[in-house]
């Protein structure tokens, strides 16, 4: 039997073709990684340490577009309409897949993570029979278990937003409010009133909790340093507004200031002078 | 002229074409042509009338703006339009102008001509290349429109929200229509490769789409490659990384709307990215169609 070079042309050209296409891609990724970096530094959708996560942002970007913005917002009605009949199982799907399909909006995640740390555990206590019913221990493991699954979908959406303040306020909202641990929300306004554009209170209220935690000095130490950074006056040319000033409130982190001087007994010669 | 009797056998065709220079010319009438053709098509106007339409609607549904500025919301939407649309029209017409050709048998008279193939091949590049650039321009243009108009009726009703003037940089629109341009380009060059070899319309349209898909996707095996322990597995998620062409680098349209400008040199590379890409593979593509009976 003869061997018929010409059938295996086909083959021959296909792996030339990628040969080529190969040779190319290799050639050309040096002039197109500075643009590839600083595209996606800008997307942080793109910097995502997760393949899967990854994956689905890809598939979505790439085959929704700019849909997946109104794709996502049709969900979060349905979210709504799912959360307003107590619906658990489905409220969390759609919780997680709104944020799946477009995790840009910070809206979602933080909406969709009071859902599952405030709302959900009164439908589950509710389910188990009521709260004069259902044993305070059993309600306590409910609530645990719930802010754990927040706080769980709250640290997944620093892979989009890893600079949000607002994100750690969030964290610390569910660890004071629904698992009473103090420490673990300082730390985490601490954290946020650190990031650039944090609301002003996430540095008063770090200093409050250090306080009913007894950590006085701390909250001295970090008052005076915040207080310098406040603005205290309207400035158009610095572009410090009204709101500002009256968010920052100067006056009551001073008088906090004083407060707690004459708690740790500072001697007179040693107060804070603004 | 008469020198080509038949340009179906390879060697036939190269050794008369060795009499016959390349001409821009006739490169012009095919692609004025595939044009022409294209145009004249009831996918290209469905195609063109829905994304405009979409777009136009925008504002209908900007009250679902749960999540982001409503003027990220319109351009969002708008480009979604526009990349959505533009993809299958560059897929679906690149695929059914070269199979028009190959199908009605008039592909064996044109190159019967003294023509060479990388004429008919980016004739047919240069014509869809064309129908797609009118596309991105309409719906470049009518976005421009409803978010200049969008931005005004709010700059008017809360001039403290615009107090450093307007948000959205309406040059920046025109560069990534540009871009979206370009990357479809890219597309209609890699969908005439996959026609080139490929049997069936069907086939091309759906091999298409699928390197549409991993196209986007490209970045993750060059983002894998450094986790996978496997050698040969490793070698190969860096081949896959090379072969295909990075489309997630086109995707700049996320800046819009949220004040944020696009660096020019960014957008000169990506440019670059996209013609030195449409270069190579619309040769791979004349290269395997010289190898095609037809």
């Amino acid at each position: 039997m003869k061997f018929n070079l010409a059938a295996l042309r086909p083959l021959w050209t296909g792996l030339l073709v990628v040969a080529a296409l190969a040779v190319t891609g290799a050639a050309i990724r040096p002039f197109e990684e500075p643009a590839w970096q600083a595209v996606r530094a800008q997307q942080p959708a793109l910097k995502l340490d997760s393949l899967q996560s990854a994956l689905g942002q890809g598939i979505t970007a790439g085959l929704l577009g700019g849909f997946r913005a109104i794709v996502a917002d049709f969900f979060w009605i349905k979210t709504n309409s799912v959360w307003e009949d107590s619906d658990l199982p489905a409220t969390q799907t759609f919780i997680k897949l709104v944020t799946a399909i477009d995790p840009r909006p910070l809206y979602f995640w933080q909406n969709g993570s009071r859902m599952i740390a405030y709302d959900m555990p009164n439908w589950r206590i509710i389910a188990a029979g009521g709260y004069e019913k259902t044993p305070q221990a059993e309600q306590r493991r409910i609530d645990e278990e719930q802010s754990a699954v927040a706080l769980k979908y709250l640290n997944e959406a620093f892979g989009h937003h890893p600079d949000s303040p607002l994100l750690y306020v969030e964290i610390a909202n569910v660890y004071l409010n629904r698992l009473k641990d103090k420490a673990s929300a300082a730390e985490a306004y601490r954290k946020a009133a650190l990031l650039p554009n944090a609301p002003y209170y996430a540095g008063r209220i770090y200093p409050e909790l250090l306080r009913k935690l007894g950590r006085h000095a701390e909250a001295y130490a970090w008052l005076k340093q915040l207080y310098p950074t406040l603005p205290k006056d309207i400035d158009t040319a610095k572009g410090i507004t009204e709101f500002q000033v009256q968010s920052a409130m100067a006056p009551v982190v001073l008088e906090r200031i004083r407060e707690l001087e004459k708690e740790l007994n500072i001697p007179q010669i040693e107060v804070f002078k603004p | 002229m008469s020198t080509v009797s038949t340009p179906t056998s390879p060697s036939s065709s190269a050794v008369g074409m060795r009499t016959v220079p390349f001409s821009p010319g006739r490169l012009g009438i095919v692609a004025g042509n595939t044009f022409l053709e294209a145009v004249r098509q009831k996918l290209f106007n469905f195609l063109l009338l829905l994304a405009v339409a979409l777009v136009a609607s925008a504002q209908l549904f900007r009250e679902f703006n749960f999540g982001s500025s409503e003027l990220k919301f319109i351009s969002d939407f708008g480009f979604g339009a526009m990349v959505f649309f533009g993809s299958t029209l560059t897929i679906a017409a690149t695929a059914q102008l070269f199979f028009s050709e190959i199908e009605n048998r008039t592909a064996l008279t044109i190159l019967a001509k003294p023509i060479w193939r990388t004429e008919f091949i980016f004739g047919k590049f240069l014509g869809v290349f064309a129908v797609v650039g009118v596309f991105c321009a309409l719906t470049t243009l009518l976005l421009l429109a409803l978010l200049y108009n969008r931005e005004t009726a709010l700059m008017a009703a809360d001039s403290e929200a615009f107090e450093h003037g307007r948000i959205i940089q309406y040059g920046d629109l025109v560069l990534l229509g540009v871009l979206q341009w370009l990357k479809f380009g890219v597309l209609a060059a890699i969908t005439l490769l996959i026609a080139s070899f490929s049997n069936t319309n069907l086939y091309t349209v759906v091999m298409g789409f699928f390197v549409l898909v991993i196209c986007h996707l490209q970045y993750l095996a060059r983002d894998a490659y450094a986790q996978v322990a496997s050698l040969p597995l490793r070698l190969l998620v860096r081949l896959l990384g090379y072969v295909f062409p990075n489309f997630q680098v086109f995707n700049l349209a996320d800046q819009i709307g949220i004040g944020a400008g696009i660096d020019t040199g960014v957008f000169l590379r990506v440019a670059g990215y996209a013609l030195i890409y449409i270069a190579v593979i619309g040769g791979l593509a004349v290269y395997s169609f010289r190898n095609r009976e037809i």
